[in-house]
């Protein structure tokens, strides 16, 4: 009889589908009033000589019953939780939440990267008003009024004296009134043309640059300039510099770059020549240091300006200026 | 300038190639822009700079050649045999300030029709339409020779006189004068503005144009031939004062050469004769002004040391030699006196540069500078700016923000549309007075019209969610109000003052279609453009602001909010300012514009980044971990259904206690189970000692008397 018992638990376990079938065979079985408990309660009435194995067997009958069924319990809890987690399942193909990071403008984000450029060689940046006395914006750059330079730039008047600043190269008169040499300094911003057709806006960006101290020179200039045009462009970038003329510097130079599109060969954009003009330049005039207060025995400098739409345009071959400022998300994104 | 190949080879004995020389030219400072092929020729297109007035020609351009090639120029043919005295012309310079030369020839006896061929060939080539044979010959002469030349009618001149000079000096103070050109338009001429004059009345604007009674017409046989030298600025301000430009005023008022005055009429004159077949007579020739070039001393260490370069004075003068320089060499300078036509070389600085460019900018080395080491000293206010500026950025790129650029400019019909009022200062504005557009006639004083105008775009296009962000100045105008004394002590600063005030402003603007969204998120847009703003401010170690219920007109009066810097009181008052607002733009606002789908809920936010940077410059300093464990208590009342989370905050925060470390909102119900006209706020607490682990019934009673604290505040109840 007490044999067959473990016979039978075992054909009741076969049956257990789930952990309460599970526990209502621990209770038949192991409960207060189970069987293998009966059994042990009833161990007295067996003969005394038997008692020992009897005992034996029966304890051994129970292990064996609490072993199966915390392997069984094991097995169950393991099968529901993998039931509980396939209930749980996600369609993982379907997309994230997420805010796409937004995107910098393309005019700042080419200013950025001019400005790391030069404030890596140790030159600072600064800002200046954009709606500008007539001093700064012509006079102390020596561009005086009735002279033909002025019309090199259509300039937007506030009054007589006020403009909206045709260049950044004020900032340069506003700096060197503030500060002594040595001076080197950046100044990016808005500059403002009353202008407006496919390649120009009434609105656009500049970054001047100025480099003061003692024994500055053209070839100084150069060296700058090239060292930031191959940070810019690429080290095998060809330069050129010409002459050209800045009332506010002389000598003064256009700085051409090889074209980037055709590598010199000539192209539409490069209208053939090869050569791209992206940057203006020259030694400080004597005359705008007159103005600050410099003497120009003791100092030299060079200053530089360039258009950051004309680099962005090139860098991204985008041939509408326009574009840069109608601020259309699909053109933004693409940045 | 356009200057045909086989003209210039007239003048200069040139072996190398089309494109050798144009390459030439633009590394010598006259930038070759195009080159044209006309029939077997060659046209070059040359940017000539305004300093160079001397190369509006094609004698220019082959001077600067030969100072490159060193090989001579050859002047054209010009031989006046018929030379027959002086002129019984009687010529007067009434103002020989602004008419340093007035010089004339009569020809006579010409056969006014077409030019040949070959003369409108040429002219053609250089875009100057043929007209007849005398007017042809003197734009010919001007394109040669760079120097213009008017051709007058000799009979149509009164009294066999002309005289040179002002309605002013001519007519006395304050004259008014209208003269018809000769494009047949009246025009009324200033009262200082040059002008040549017969015996009785104005004959043409000096250095301008022509008068049309004057004109040289089918019928004329014999003309007067003027060229003279009118004086750049008057001749600019003239031109600028009439708003005519003409060949003529564009180079007299860029300067013209004084001496080559006379050949020009001279060689017009033998063209006349070639072409027309006239008879040259006398001249006149008055020179009252003469030009007499300053001696400009140049030492050769300075154009070395300017250079960046080693040059021998051999080398040095080997450069100049051959730009017409009058040079004396001395041992450490050299004398130089420039050409007539040289005008714009005043100083050493000028011959340096042109040093450099017969040299060849090419062949001087690139090198960096030894610069003095040191850090440049901006102020820190400008640097901190700077930084504040980026933060603000680059937190707003993070929150999915993309950033434009918009113009600077706006139109009344914008801060109308806003509804700013009349004493807002954002009504103080800066007014362009020549304006593309009348719509860009003011700068921006919000940058809110542009983003509205961003919006309207966008939506066009269909996009189903906005985020643009700009960092950008408005321009506020200042009412300068100073007296006269004041004025006159500080005119410099008087002027300074006149400029606006520019601030840095941020502004952006947020919308999402809310219908189709694979995961449902109902926070109202209002709290999402808050929490940007308030994760900018916190990032910038700024706490102390409040957000206060807005009155900007162009916002929806429910959903908006001001923002005050100074204080975390939840009202203006004078610790605070404002330094922006956020909110949904009003409907009204929505309803005007040009949207064609459903008006969406478009939040919008500005703020003056200069008004938060005071605030933001705070120093990190470490604060210690807290050592002992927090307990934490949730409460739910029920509140009078107006009461803001603003108020109940400054409650809680108001009652002592130093256990208190934190306490938040975590929810706000209305509806099922609460009164009409209540709410239920539900908050968090947590407490913590410094020096202590906190034990449970210490918390439950302060916990106790905190919420009897804030029910008596509220006077609300407990929400059971
Ligand atoms: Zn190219």
């Amino acid at each position: 009889m007490i044999e067959d018992l473990k016979q039978t638990f075992l054909e009741e376990l076969k049956s257990v589908k789930n952990l309460a079938d599970l526990s209502n065979i621990k209770v038949k079985y192991l409960g207060k009033k189970g069987i293998v408990t009966s059994e042990l309660k009833s161990l007295p009435k067996v003969p005394p000589e038997e008692r020992p194995s009897y005992g034996k067997k029966i304890n051994e009958i129970k292990q064996f019953i609490e072993t199966e069924l915390d392997l069984q319990e094991s097995r169950l809890k393991q099968e529901e939780l993998k039931k509980q987690l396939l209930s749980e399942s996600l369609d993982i193909t379907l997309n994230g939440k997420f805010i796409p990071f937004g995107k910098e403008h393309p005019i700042n984000k080419v200013l950025s990267e001019i400005t790391d450029i030069f404030v890596k060689m140790g030159f600072s940046v600064e800002e200046g008003p954009e709606v500008e006395l007539d001093y700064y914006n012509f006079e102390a750059l020596n561009i005086p009024k009735d002279h033909p330079a002025r019309d090199m730039q259509d300039t937007f008047y506030i009054s007589d004296d006020i403009v909206l600043r045709t260049h950044t190269s004020p900032v340069q008169v506003r700096v060197m009134e503030k500060r002594k040499p040595p001076v080197r300094f950046i100044a990016p911003g808005k500059v403002y043309r009353c202008d407006a057709d496919i390649t120009h806006t009434p609105m656009f960006h500049q970054v001047e640059g100025l480099m003061v101290d003692r024994g500055i020179t053209f070839s100084n200039l150069k060296g700058v300039l090239v060292a930031f045009l191959h940070q810019m462009f690429g080290a095998d970038t060809l330069v050129r510099f010409r002459p050209s003329f800045f009332p506010f510097t002389e000598p003064s130079a256009e700085v051409d770059i090889g074209c980037i599109l055709c590598n010199g060969t000539g192209c539409r954009v490069c209208k053939g020549s090869g050569w791209l003009e992206i940057l203006g330049a020259g030694m400080v005039n004597p005359k705008v240091f007159e103005y600050v207060g410099y003497d120009p025995e003791e100092y030299s400098g060079f200053a530089f300006g360039m258009g950051i739409e004309r680099i962005a345009m090139l860098k991204y071959s985008i041939d509408d200026i326009r574009l840069f400022f109608e601020n259309d998300i699909r053109f933004l994104r693409q940045f | 300038m356009r200057v045909p190949f086989e003209w210039l080879k007239e003048f200069i004995d040139i072996n190398e190639s089309h494109h050798e020389v144009a390459h030439r030219l633009t590394m010598i400072g006259l930038e070759v822009e195009a080159v044209e092929q006309v029939d077997s020729d060659v046209v070059f297109e040359v940017n000539v700079t305004p300093n160079r007035p001397d190369c509006l020609s094609i004698i220019g351009i082959a001077r600067e050649l030969s100072a490159l090639y060193k090989t001579p120029v050859v002047f054209p043919e010009h031989d006046v045999l018929a030379e027959t005295g002086e002129l019984d012309f009687n010529v007067d310079i009434a103002d020989a300030e602004l008419c340093h030369r007035y010089a004339g020839r009569v020809v006579r006896n010409l056969k006014i029709g077409h030019s040949p061929e070959w003369l409108r060939k040429r002219l053609e080539k250089c875009s100057i339409r043929s007209i007849n044979n005398i007017v042809d010959v003197t734009n010919y002469v001007l394109l040669e020779l760079g120097h213009p030349l008017h051709a007058f009618d000799l009979k149509t001149i009164k009294g066999c006189r002309i005289i040179v000079g002002t309605p002013n000096r001519v007519k006395g103070q304050g004259t008014r004068i209208k003269f018809k050109t000769l494009d047949s338009i009246e025009r009324e001429i200033p009262e200082e503005s040059l002008l040549i004059w017969d015996a009785e009345r104005p004959i043409a604007i000096a250095g301008v144009m022509g008068g049309m009674e004057t004109e040289v017409s089918d019928s004329t046989v014999d003309i007067f031939i003027e060229s003279a030298y009118f004086e750049p600025v008057s001749v600019r301000r003239t031109s600028k004062a009439i708003g005519l430009k003409t060949e003529s005023s564009y180079r007299f008022e860029r300067g013209t050469d004084i001496k080559m005055l006379k050949k020009a009429l001279d060689r017009a004159a033998y063209l006349m004769k070639e072409v027309a077949g006239g008879t040259i007579c006398g001249k006149i020739d008055i020179y009252p002004k003469r030009y007499k070039p300053d001696e400009i001393s140049v030492r050769y260490n300075k154009v070395n040391e300017t250079l960046g370069l080693k040059l021998t004075k051999q080398e040095i003068t080997d450069c100049l030699d051959g730009l017409g320089f009058e040079m004396k060499k001395l041992a450490n300078s050299l004398k130089i006196k420039p050409p007539a036509y040289r005008r714009d070389i005043k100083r050493e600085i000028d011959i340096i540069e042109e040093v450099a460019r017969i040299y060849g900018y090419d062949k001087i080395p690139a090198q960096l500078p030894r610069a003095t080491i040191g850090i440049e000293s901006p102020e820190d206010r400008k640097s901190g700016s700077a930084k504040v500026k980026n933060d603000i950025k680059q937190a707003l790129l993070k929150s999915g923000f993309t950033e434009v650029i918009n113009y600077s400019f706006m139109g009344m019909q914008d801060i109308d549309l806003l509804g700013i009022g009349e004493y807002d200062e954002r009504r103080n504005l800066v007014q362009i007075k020549n304006p593309l557009k009348t719509e860009d006639s003011f700068m921006r004083t919000t940058l809110i019209p542009s983003f509205i105008k961003n919006l309207v775009q966008n939506l066009s296009h269909g996009n189903r969610e906005l985020r643009l962000f700009e960092i950008a100045r408005v321009f506020i105008s200042q009412k300068s109000e100073v007296s006269s004394q004041e004025a006159v002590a500080l005119s410099h600063c008087r002027t300074e003052c006149s400029l606006p005030v520019e601030r840095e402003h941020l502004a952006a603007i947020y919308y999402k279609e809310k219908s189709k969204a694979l995961y449902r998120d109902d926070t109202p847009d209002f709290y999402i453009i808050k929490g940007v703003i308030e994760a900018i401010l916190n990032n910038l170690r700024i706490y102390d602001y409040s957000f206060v219920r807005s009155s900007e007109p162009f916002l929806h009066p429910g959903q908006s909010a001001d923002i005050f810097i100074g204080s975390r009181l939840p009202v203006a008052s004078s610790q605070s300012v404002k330094a922006g607002y956020v909110g949904a733009l009003s409907p009204a606002i929505m309803d005007s514009l040009d949207i064609k789908a459903h008006k969406p809920s478009v939040i919008v936010m500005e703020i003056d980044i200069d008004r938060i940077i005071p605030y933001a410059m705070q120093v990190v300093k470490y604060r210690p971990l807290p050592r002992y464990p927090y307990i934490e208590r949730d409460t739910a009342i029920v509140v009078d259904s107006l009461l803001e989370a603003a108020m109940l905050m400054k409650w809680l925060k108001s009652y002592p206690s130093d256990l208190i470390e934190d306490i938040y909102i975590f929810d706000v119900y209305q509806g099922k189970n609460i009164p009409e006209g209540k709410k239920s706020i539900a908050f968090n607490v947590r407490y913590r000692a410094s020096d202590r682990t906190l034990k449970d019934d210490e918390i439950d009673s302060l916990h106790k008397s905190l919420v009897d604290y804030i029910l008596d505040k509220t006077k609300g109840q407990l929400r059971t």
